[in-house]
């Protein structure tokens, strides 16, 4: 789910930085450091939509680098358990098959995958029903429900389902 | 039928026994049938089971006449004893009907019981017979007349009292009651007799028959236990009077005859609280023979005879089967276990193994019988006495499981089998807030959450609102509750410690994707807890790590990707196919620790943790750190690549360096040789100094890890000599560009440093490079260092320790262009070397005699450091080398140019010579060299123009050598890396002096032509200058 919220950061800005464009600088590098991160409370940080306030910098002893606290909105991308996403099929292994959505990895187990689709190898891996009918494999989008999700400082990983109503392949790129 | 049979055995001693004990009667005395008669009360429980036994037959087998007639005698005795007691409460009730009141009481207290009525058969015989005494005149009479209505009372009787012999058994004995009961030292003791296996029965028989026929025979009772093979319990007051029944009797041992403590003689009599629960489909372990260990599922119980049948997994060696029916010698090795398999019928028939098909009488199966065994679908079954096994905490593995599901893959056996599993798991700990979901029982699928935790009981608070606040349940119905999604640990079991995802749950049996690999793990419920680390589980058996990288056994290597119970799972080195190799702990040979840095396209250099892109083969576009190198062979982790736990194994040529190396300034240039001089050192063994100054020896790290690049540095021990932690000694935990961060000993904290604000704990980085080209400068060093340690004995300690001396003064020299402590020193005078050489073995007088001045200046560790203290970086490359080397070079080389250090006619220097030209490779100054020259952290280009004797140098500003001369110390100097097709000069080894044209780049190696001979030679990059132009 998408939010778009107001966060905080201090920044620290290398005293070759100060002078007219010290503001610009300070955004430019906020939104380097920021966004594409991840953080467990808020998911990831897509973008940096816009700067509510820049506090007094204050000079750190010893360095010379002057930290100033900010404030601005930014989207931020963060999957629920129980959320239904749209996600691109990276990769089909026997285990099951990997999706991304955005910034996110989402795995589906072939437990959780229906159970007339079948694992099939190959040069290019999928699950096919029994019928031939419907193919996921690389690429294909699908639609899943996140059942469950790991958060780790850097990333968040989920583990997701297909096996549910209205679940399952959206656009099949051979097809398409 | 053999039940009764069994029973009706039993029946019979007490019923002789009785017939004789009137006579006996006469031999007690008052107080001891007090005393049985509390015995009897302890027993008593024993005693109703054997009776009521007995009426059971009386009731059903009508028929028997003259059984019959024998039970119609004895019952009264029996029953008058056991009633007695109750008189006070029964007054009323006549004796017979008591007597078939309890019976049908006792009835259904045998019902649930079920087999257990063996155990004190013999047990009450003696008391029995006490209480009866007494009584038996009475009862006589009545019993003839009363037989045919028999049952018709019996009924009766039972709806009259069914009640209160129950109270009076369950619940109106307390515990003092039964406190009073136990055998206290005036009661007859019991003896443990030994006797042969398997006639126990018999032995109490023989003695029961014994004491019929002579009654003098002081003996109480006799008591076979079930469970006990080999021994009979006699009950006797002396020893002698066990002694003196058990003569003459074939099957007692008498020799042996020990007294049961009297704490012991209840446990001797009780009957075990819960019979072990066997039933079918239970899984247990074999505890003995070839299937010891072995898992085992309960195919039948034969609870008479306390026997079962289970279904084991074969372990039969075919071969010696085959030899063995055939009539050949089969040999025996009892060490050689054959491994467990399933039997293949047609793989036995080629061995001629003939088996019968035989159909089970019970159960109509089909069983295979070969040479007496029996087997269906592979299993062998096997008849097994229930002591033979254990049935308690059995945990099967996944794998043993697997391997009973095989035959019947249907999935159906998978569900069955493992609920059946759970009947005798032990369960988890069950811990508050623990999801649970009741699994057996009227309460089935409710869910809950642990409260409180009771032993076996465990308090739920159940989901369900309209249910009370908490349940008590029984352990054992419920199991853990896991939703898919939960993020859990393996908290037990084999997989221990690893954690992930459920993905999906199967009654007790969870699948889980496993954080780390990827890969889905089976799990029971109960061996996982939520948690929301993140780990892999065992990461390392012995030395070896998860991801360390390992020379194998057959010298190929890989990096290890899955620690496993006992072996590893490696990734092998071998580029463009992953190949893994399930290794154990002892096909490791060793670890490999050091990565050289190794050339990728386009001529970049990489080290470990610089991220590259895999550009060709098979797996590209890959990208990550390299985690290993070794013999071109990158080790690449992809986080995304999933694979071999997220390592590629690749070509360095094949890859690209993405962004910059970490390695800054990857050629020779830079990154290594800013080292050099801590490197250089394994190249001189001999100096002296190495062992007499070593200094905390482990501290000075990078001598030891000569080949560690860029982190050579870490882990040496220094002094920040100047900032805020001036005086701090520390030890280096990261090397950053001109940064170090170190580790103070005194704080337990790290700071940032300046390299050029740390010295070697107490000595100068520079010495041990520095002296063993100067192998007369030794003792002077050793000298001007000993005092040092020793606490400044001598006076120019003194002087180096003075605030003015050290620091400023060299400075100050050194700024005004001015070394004198270095050039005037008379040691460095090119003329004197050899005399210095001669005074080098004595170095207290050598020290002795020089004017302290320069002495101190020069050769102290201050002074040297000092001049570190000046220099934006003390680690130049050149420095140690090229000091050192000075005087020599600027004394013969100029004049031989080709580059022989080992002139003729050198004296002193000549012990010099090999020095340079064998061991040491490192760079060092020659005129006509082009340099870096750092000066207070500007760095300019200059030509060497002239080595001053003490290793400076005289360098000419501007790459074309026309600015103004300064005199450069050798560690603010930095030999010019040349490129392709410049002119160069060789700084080292045996061709030091000659120039050539360095005519290509091979990783740290150049090719050069040398300009004299016309040689291409491959040299050492470090070793190489470029050469002014002039």
């Amino acid at each position: 789910m998408f939010f778009h919220i107001v966060l905080e950061r201090n920044m620290q800005l290398h005293p070759r930085h100060f002078g007219r464009n010290l503001r610009e600088n300070l955004v430019s590098k906020l939104m380097k450091d920021v966004e594409g991160t991840c953080s467990g409370q808020h998911g990831f940080v897509v973008a940096i939509t816009g700067i509510e306030n820049i506090g007094k910098g204050m000079i750190r002893d010893g360095t010379g680098f002057v930290s100033f606290p900010m404030k601005y909105q930014c989207v931020v991308f963060r999957p629920f358990k129980g959320e239904i996403l749209e996600a691109v099929v990276t990769m089909v292994n026997k285990m099951g098959f990997f999706a991304e959505a955005g910034p996110v990895q989402i795995f589906v187990s072939n437990h959780l995958i229906p159970d007339d689709m079948e694992f099939q190898t190959g040069d290019m891996p999928n699950y096919t029903t029994s019928d031939g009918s419907v193919k996921i494999q690389k690429d294909s989008e699908v639609r899943l429900k996140i059942i469950g999700t790991r958060v780790d400082a850097t990333e968040i990983f989920c583990i997701g389902t297909i096996k549910d109503d209205f679940l399952g392949v959206i656009n099949d790129p051979t097809t398409a | 039928m053999a039940r009764h049979r069994d029973e009706y055995d039993d029946e019979m001693d007490p019923d002789e026994e009785e017939e004789y004990e009137p006579d006996q009667a006469i031999d007690e005395d008052d107080e001891e049938e007090e005393e049985e008669e509390r015995g009897g009360g302890r027993q008593r429980s024993g005693q109703k089971r054997r009776r009521s036994d007995f009426i059971d037959d009386v009731a059903e087998e009508d028929d028997d006449e003259e059984e019959e007639e024998d039970y119609e005698d004895d019952e009264p005795y029996g029953g008058g004893g056991a009633s007695r007691k109750r008189k006070n409460k029964r007054p009323s009730g006549s004796q017979f009907l008591d007597i078939e009141a309890e019976v049908d009481t006792d009835e259904e207290e045998e019902d649930e019981e079920g087999e257990d009525d063996f155990i004190a058969d013999n047990a009450p015989d003696v008391p029995e017979d006490e209480d009866g005494r007494r009584m038996r005149h009475r009862p006589l009479m009545p019993q003839e007349d009363e037989q045919e209505d028999f049952e018709e009372i019996a009924k009766s009787i039972q709806a009259r009292y069914a009640k209160s012999s129950h109270t009076e058994y369950d619940e109106d004995t307390t515990d003092v009651d039964q406190q009073a009961l136990l055998p206290s030292v005036r009661d007859p003791k019991l003896w443990m007799v030994k006797c042969a296996i398997g006639r126990e029965r018999e032995v109490a028989v023989c003695l029961m028959q014994k004491y019929i026929d002579k009654p003098e025979l002081q003996i109480r009772s006799v008591i076979a236990l079930d469970h006990l093979k080999n021994y009979v319990y006699v009950e006797a007051d002396k020893e002698a009077h066990v002694r003196e029944a058990c003569k003459g009797l074939r099957n007692i041992f008498g020799q042996k005859i020990m007294l049961v403590p009297i704490r012991e003689m209840t446990d001797v009599l009780s009957v075990e609280s819960k019979a072990i629960d066997l039933s079918r489909d239970t899984w247990v372990r074999m505890k003995t023979g070839t299937y010891k260990g072995d898992l085992a599922q309960v195919a039948d119980v034969d609870n008479v005879r306390q026997r079962v049948t289970v279904k084991l997994i074969p372990r039969i060696d075919l071969q010696a089967l085959a030899n063995k029916m055939d009539g050949r010698e089969v040999v025996r090795t009892k060490a050689f276990v054959p491994p467990p398999r399933l039997l293949n019928i047609e793989e036995a028939r080629e061995l001629h193994i003939l088996g019968e098909r035989k159909q089970d009488r019970m159960t109509g199966d089909y069983y295979q019988t070969i040479n007496g065994m029996m087997f269906k679908d592979g299993f062998l079954y096997k008849a097994v006495s229930i002591k033979s096994i254990s049935t308690q905490n059995i945990h099967p593995t996944f794998d043993e499981l697997e391997k009973f599901r095989k035959p019947s893959e249907n999935g159906d056996g998978d569900i069955a089998s493992l609920s059946t599993l759970f009947s005798n798991r032990k369960k988890g700990h069950f811990l508050k807030g623990d999801a649970v979901i009741v699994v057996k029982g009227d309460l089935k699928n409710l869910k809950g959450w642990v409260e409180k935790v009771e032993e076996e009981t465990v308090h739920i608070r159940p989901e369900m609102k309209e249910l009370p606040r908490t349940l008590a349940i029984n352990g054992k119905e419920l199991c853990k509750y896991f939703e898919p999604g939960n993020h859990v640990k393996v908290v037990s079991g084999t997989q221990e410690g690893a954690t992930g995802m459920v993905v999906k749950v199967e009654q007790h049996v969870l699948i889980i994707l496993s954080d780390v690999t990827k890969e889905h793990i089976r799990v029971f419920a109960d061996d996982v807890v939520e948690s929301s680390e993140v780990t892999s589980g065992i990461t390392r058996i012995g030395a070896y790590e998860l991801h360390d990288l390992v020379l194998l056994d057959n010298n190929s290597f890989g990096v290890i990707i899955r620690v496993e119970s006992e072996a590893f799972q490696v990734l092998k080195g071998v580029p463009d196919r992953p190949e893994v190799a399930l290794v154990k702990l002892r096909e490791v040979k060793c670890k490999i620790e050091k990565s050289f840095p190794v050339e990728v396209k386009y001529k970049h250099k990489v080290s470990v943790k610089d991220v590259v892109r895999v550009i060709d083969g098979p797996c590209e576009g890959k990208q990550g750190p390299v985690q290993h190198i070794y013999r071109g062979v990158l080790f690449i982790f992809d986080r995304h690549h999933l694979e071999h736990a997220g390592f590629i194994c690749v070509k360095s040529h094949n890859c690209a360096l993405v962004g910059g190396s970490r390695a800054s300034g990857d050629r020779n240039g830079n990154s290594n040789s800013r080292y050099d001089h801590l490197r250089t050192p394994p190249r001189v063994p001999q100096s002296p100094n190495r062992f007499s100054r070593g200094g905390p020896p482990s501290n000075y790290g990078g001598r030891n890890r000569g080949g560690r690049g860029h982190d050579g540095l870490v882990g040496t021990t220094v002094k920040i000599r100047q900032g805020a932690y001036k005086g701090y000694r520390g030890r280096v935990v990261e090397v950053k560009g001109p940064n170090v961060r170190v580790e103070l000993e005194s704080q337990m904290k790290l700071c940032s440093s300046d390299t050029s604000r740390y010295g070697m704990g107490s000595e100068t980085p520079m010495h041990p490079s520095r002296t063993p080209l100067h192998p007369y400068m030794t003792p002077m060093r050793d000298a001007g260092a000993t005092p040092i340690h020793d606490g400044m004995r001598t006076p120019m300690r003194d002087r180096a320790w003075n605030p003015y001396a050290p620091m400023s003064p060299a400075r100050d020299n050194w700024e005004e262009g001015n070394p004198a402590s270095w050039g005037a020193s008379p040691q460095y005078q090119p003329g004197s070397p050899p005399s210095r050489a001669y005074e080098a073995p004595t170095p207290g007088s050598g020290w002795a005699n020089t004017p302290g001045g320069n002495y101190s200046e020069a050769g102290t560790p201050r002074d040297s450091s000092s001049g570190y203290a000046n220099a934006p970086s003390p680690y130049l490359p050149s420095t140690p080398g090229g000091q050192p080397m000075t005087p020599n070079s600027a004394s013969y080389l100029p004049g031989t140019p080709g580059g022989q250090p080992m002139t003729p006619g050198t004296g002193g220097l000549d012990m010099l010579s090999p020095v340079i030209g064998g061991d040491s490779e490192g760079p060092w100054f020659l005129p006509d060299i082009l340099v870096n020259v750092r000066n207070s952290g500007e760095e300019t280009t200059g030509v060497v123009r002239e080595v001053l004797p003490d290793g400076s140098c005289r360098v000419a500003i501007g790459s074309g050598g026309n600015g103004e001369t300064i005199v450069a110390l050798p560690n603010e100097m930095e030999a010019v890396v040349p490129k392709k097709s410049d002119k160069i000069k060789i700084m080292g080894g045996s061709l030091r002096g000659a120039t050539g044209k360095l005519i290509g780049v091979d990783g740290t190696d150049g090719i050069v032509k040398v300009d004299d001979t016309l040689d291409v030679k491959i040299l050492d990059l470090a070793i190489l200058s470029k050469l002014a132009q002039s």
